[in-house]
């Protein structure tokens, strides 16, 4: 290695390092703060908690972020298995399918993938109401299905296509209907590209603000987003509270990513393709 | 009429407890749904008083749902007009509650109010009247939020420093505050979520204007040509300019979060603040004692009372969708009948509407009783603009106020922007 | 004889799978657009019941909407600024864990990714303690090495506040980017370069004739999903500025927001929503017609 390369190498380590201490810096302060009393966290920014306080965490607990997490799980498992079946039937279909009615469903799929929600926020409300379906999980699964349906659908038709049809060709000769072929010869075959869209609608998903804001207003059913947010209320907010309870809803979420990072990583390449 | 859902209660009960056989079911279970804002102690209050009022009311059941600030204006008119609505829901006084009565969607109490223990007979005329559109009644007031100057006295003390008495003494104190420590904010704005300053509006414009001054602009009723053309209004603005440059308040205000600036003051880093009457629990949960109070000083040639302040009346409104308005009422009455008030103050340490038992209530602070009986000597009360104005109007006030302070618009061109928005509202209103 | 009658269960079979995911996106996203649309004419009130027809008032309101203009421009400069920053630091990575640097490339490749999963919301809450003007770290270290902070706090003020918007995008989003990208990266087959080599193409060349090519269409997700964020970003703003100061920093998305659920005007609001809706399908068009050439 001679001493321009090195060079090279330290440069490439120094945009990395860098970019990671910016990653990291505000998990950390999230952490500490946490520990800090509200005093503490306004007067003394940079400094570290006086004692090593749990109370805050206790608060946090107590608002109920455990069941906003649950609330949040259920949700986005839901709504995930819901967009992964519908989406990949659908996709199947469409991509084995030479009818003329079938490239026009194709493209008004990649037309409502094009709809953001904010568009249709009024009018979905003024439904989701009327089907006195507010504040119910079912409620806001359905929605999230609905606008990640397009994006998975795109997904899915795009692998379906490469697909190597001649094992289809065999299981039909067998008798096989295009029900069984899916779910016996296609399905099998689909690990990444059905573990990279469930990643990447369980991400969404799980975040998912506006929708949970406006459907779920009472405590009991509002998801994590919502219920974090809620932590502020009219007159007073309790900062080391919401830091411990950020910590709280983001530390089981790091933890499991940082041991499965690999097969996260790995699944989520199916997107790329 | 009145007595119908009672009647029909009664029948169905008997008819039930016929068919079961002569059991002891006396009475349909009715749930009532109630609304409410996340203050501290809110929850407590309601759980024992739902508690208490299974005693009188066994076939009532009381379900109660809070929620934060912000979100809770827009889930409760979306919720009242869907399928799922509360009974009885927590509201301000106001252009919001006015808005509800006026779309059919806040029950008319009128009829309710004068039976023996109902809420028309703790509760003042005063109060009432926040509540009170076109003559009938759509809420029942629970209690008062105001404002004051908070100062700590130890600082003052140390410092020989005076309470001032006019709002150029308060810009001479904060300099002399400045004096002492460059870095110590003396009052702390923080009004990144913007109603902290359209509070000192509020005040300013009654310090400059008077209550009479404004009502004619406040409710649109001025003519066309005259509305907000008094010039106490840009008048007030400056007031606020004029603070900003005797150092009163801290860098950058309409980015810093009220907490902070509520911290400030708690952790005795800033020596006074301009808060609500909600913020004495705060100090309470710092362990901050050394608190004193005074009144937003008047102007020197103004045209504002010293006795009127900051009154928001808050309360609570029935869903004109409820099942049972008669359950729902006698339950708000309970709310603020004499024990339940001083409960109320007890768990919240608010102003109450029916101050009959406040000097009884134990564990109240002598801050929050000296405050109490101060807010009883008002002449006036001074609603707040953000609640008080048409929502467009509101939003253009909170938007050139925080301008202002930014000093991206002039006061003069404030009010215009203001004036402006006015005229759309009152030719809409018209229309 | 014994093909027909499985074709015709073929096709009701076809049709029974399409059924669901048609329906979900036809009744929850295809339909209230049209009501969108429909209620765009109209003018109304959350809670009030009577609508009033009003032609296409309310466009004409929206072009003479300043602040309609400010959001827009604002989405315009997100969309830009967040395929700049995202992208280009996301395949910057990507290629430095790809080919240049050996030791560490796991941890670099979690911790970067990590800021993904995290809720945007919690995100938010985060700078807005960091970028807090008075008590804020960032101040703090601004003040500490002698530099004079933003007179109007980092997020008070609309020339800055925008680029905050896209630092904390950045840091959330860059993860996801580089990984998209090396995954491109890592399906492109080693002995392209190899035969590369032999014919003298190395380096800067290689990438230009090799590796751009072979991510292309990773980039082109990569750029879509920054289209589709920046179009429907709503949170990051509602928390951090709540659209202001004085609606300098608002979006489509929450000014739609504001006009709808605090102003109460239903019927302007359907009409941004409109509005937003047809510059989306637009950017997806475009991306249709791109991806068909390619």
């Amino acid at each position: 290695m001679n001493g321009r390369t090195r060079l090279v190498a330290i440069g490439m380590h120094l945009i990395l390092t860098v970019w990671t201490i910016f990653v990291l810096a505000p998990i950390g302060l999230m952490l500490i703060s946490a520990f800090k009393s509200q005093a503490e966290i306004f007067t003394k920014p940079l400094s570290l908690p006086g004692s090593l306080n749990l109370s805050a965490f206790q608060r946090a607990w107590n608002i109920g972020i455990g069941s906003f997490m649950l609330n949040s799980l259920l949700v986005t498992v839901l709504s995930v298995a819901v967009i992964i079946t519908t989406s990949g039937l659908a996709a199947y279909v469409l991509a084995r399918s030479e009818a003329k009615v079938m490239k026009w469903l194709y493209i008004l799929i990649i037309a409502s993938f094009a709809i953001p929600v904010q568009s249709v926020l009024v009018p979905l409300y003024q439904m989701v109401s009327g089907g006195h379906m507010l504040n119910s999980q079912l409620g806001i699964v359905l929605p999230y299905a609905a606008f990640g349906i397009p994006f998975t659908t795109v997904l899915f038709y795009a692998f379906f296509l490469e697909f190597p049809r001649e094992l289809e060709e065999a299981a039909r000769l067998d008798g096989c209907s295009r029900l069984q072929i899916f779910f016996r010869i296609v399905v099998p075959l689909s690990g990444p590209v059905v573990a990279s869209a469930a990643i990447f609608q369980a991400v969404f998903n799980w975040n998912e603000f506006l929708l949970a804001l406006m459907m779920l207003t009472e405590k009991s059913v509002r998801t994590l987003p919502v219920g974090i947010y809620g932590l502020t209320t009219q007159y007073s907010s309790d900062w080391p509270a919401i830091m411990a309870a950020l910590t709280i809803a983001t530390l089981p979420l790091l933890i499991l990513f940082i041991l499965a990072q690999r097969h996260f990583v790995r699944s989520l390449a199916g997107l790329g393709k | 009429m009145l007595m119908m859902p009672r009647m029909r209660a009664l029948v169905a009960a008997a008819t039930l407890a016929t068919l079961a056989g002569g059991s002891a079911l006396a009475q349909d279970a009715v749930t009532i749904k109630m609304w409410t804002l996340d203050n501290t102690g809110y929850p407590e209050f309601i759980a024992q008083a739902a508690e208490e009022f299974k005693k009188t009311h066994p076939n009532v059941t009381i379900e109660h749902q809070t929620f934060p600030g912000d979100p809770y204006k827009t889930g409760l008119q979306v919720a009242l007009v869907g399928s799922d609505g509360p009974d009885v829901f927590f509201n301000w006084s106001g252009d919001d509650a006015k808005r509800l009565a006026k779309d059919g969607l806040a029950l008319d109490l009128t009829s309710y109010a004068d039976a023996p223990g109902a809420f028309g007979t703790t509760v003042g005329e005063g109060y009432l009247d926040a509540f009170r559109y076109d003559g009938k009644l759509y809420g029942v007031p629970a209690d008062a939020v105001s404002k004051y100057v908070f100062y700590n006295t130890a600082y003052f003390a140390e410092h020989k420093l005076e309470v001032p008495k006019t709002l150029a003494e308060l810009g001479t104190l904060c300099k002399a505050i400045r004096t002492i420590d460059p870095n110590t904010v003396p009052m702390p704005l923080g009004n990144k979520t913007r109603w902290k300053a359209i509070h000192w509006m509020t005040m300013l414009n009654e310090r400059e204007l008077g209550v009479d001054g404004t009502a004619a602009d406040y409710d649109l009723s001025r003519p066309a040509d005259e509305l907000y053309t008094d010039a106490g209004y840009a008048k007030a603005f400056q007031d606020l300019l004029d603070l900003q440059d005797a150092g009163c308040f801290e860098e950058a205000p309409n980015a810093t979060d009220y907490t902070v600036a509520d911290t400030m003051f708690s952790s005795q880093a800033s020596p006074m603040e301009f808060c609500g009457s909600w913020c004495i629990s705060g100090f309470e949960t710092a362990g901050f004692t050394d608190v004193g109070f005074f009144r937003l000083p008047v102007v020197d040639g103004g045209r504002g009372d010293a006795g009127a302040n900051f009154l928001v009346p808050e309360g609570f409104q029935v869903s004109a969708k409820t099942a049972h308005p008669q359950e729902a009422v006698d339950w708000l009455s309970f709310l603020v009948s004499d024990d339940q008030a001083a409960k109320f103050v007890e768990y919240t340490k608010f102003m109450p509407s029916n101050p009959a038992k406040i000097d009884t209530v134990e564990g109240v602070s002598p801050l929050f009783k000296e405050l109490a009986a101060d807010v009883g000597t008002f002449t006036q009360g001074v609603n707040v603009l953000d609640v008080l104005l048409d929502a467009a109007v509101s939003e253009a006030y909170l938007n050139a106020t925080v301008e202002v302070l930014n000093r991206t618009m002039t006061p003069d061109q404030a009010v215009e922007a203001i004036r402006k928005v006015a005229l759309e509202a009152q030719a809409k209103a018209a229309s | 004889m014994s093909q027909s009658p499985s074709r015709m269960l073929d096709r009701w079979m076809s049709a029974g799978m399409l059924a669901p995911a048609l329906l979900l996106v036809g009744v929850l996203v295809l339909i209230p657009s049209v009501l969108a649309v429909v209620g765009s004419f109209y003018e109304f009130g959350i809670t009030s019941q009577n609508w009033v027809f009003v032609g296409l008032s309310n466009y004409a309101r929206a072009m003479a909407d300043p602040v309609f203009w400010t959001a827009l421009k604002n989405n315009i400069f997100l969309i830009i600024g967040s395929i700049i920053t995202q992208v280009g630091l996301g395949t910057l990575f990507a290629a430095l864990l790809d080919r240049g640097v050996r030791r560490g490339n796991t941890f670099y490749r979690t911790i970067i990714f990590m800021p993904v999963i995290i809720s945007s919301i919690a995100v938010a809450f985060v700078w807005i303690l960091i970028f807090d003007p008075n008590v804020g770290p960032l101040n703090a270290v601004i003040k500490g090495i002698g530099l004079t902070p933003p007179r109007l706090g980092w997020l008070g003020d609309p020339n800055i506040s925008l680029y905050m918007l896209l630092v904390i995008a950045a840091w959330q989003n860059v993860g996801f980017q580089m990984v998209l990208v090396l995954a491109g990266l890592q399906a492109i087959p080693k002995e392209l370069y190899e035969a590369a080599a032999l014919d003298g193409a190395k380096g800067w060349r290689a990438f230009v004739h090799i590796t751009l090519p072979g991510i292309r269409n990773v980039l082109m997700v990569g750029t879509l999903i920054c289209i589709i964020g920046g179009l429907k970003v709503f949170d990051l703003v509602f928390v951090t500025t709540g659209g202001g100061p004085a609606n300098a920093t608002q979006v489509i998305g929450s000014y739609t927001y504001l006009q709808a659920f605090t102003l109460g005007n239903m019927g302007y609001a359907d009409a941004l929503s409109v509005i937003l809706l047809v510059v989306a399908l637009g950017f997806g068009w475009l991306q249709l017609t791109l991806s068909r050439r390619g």
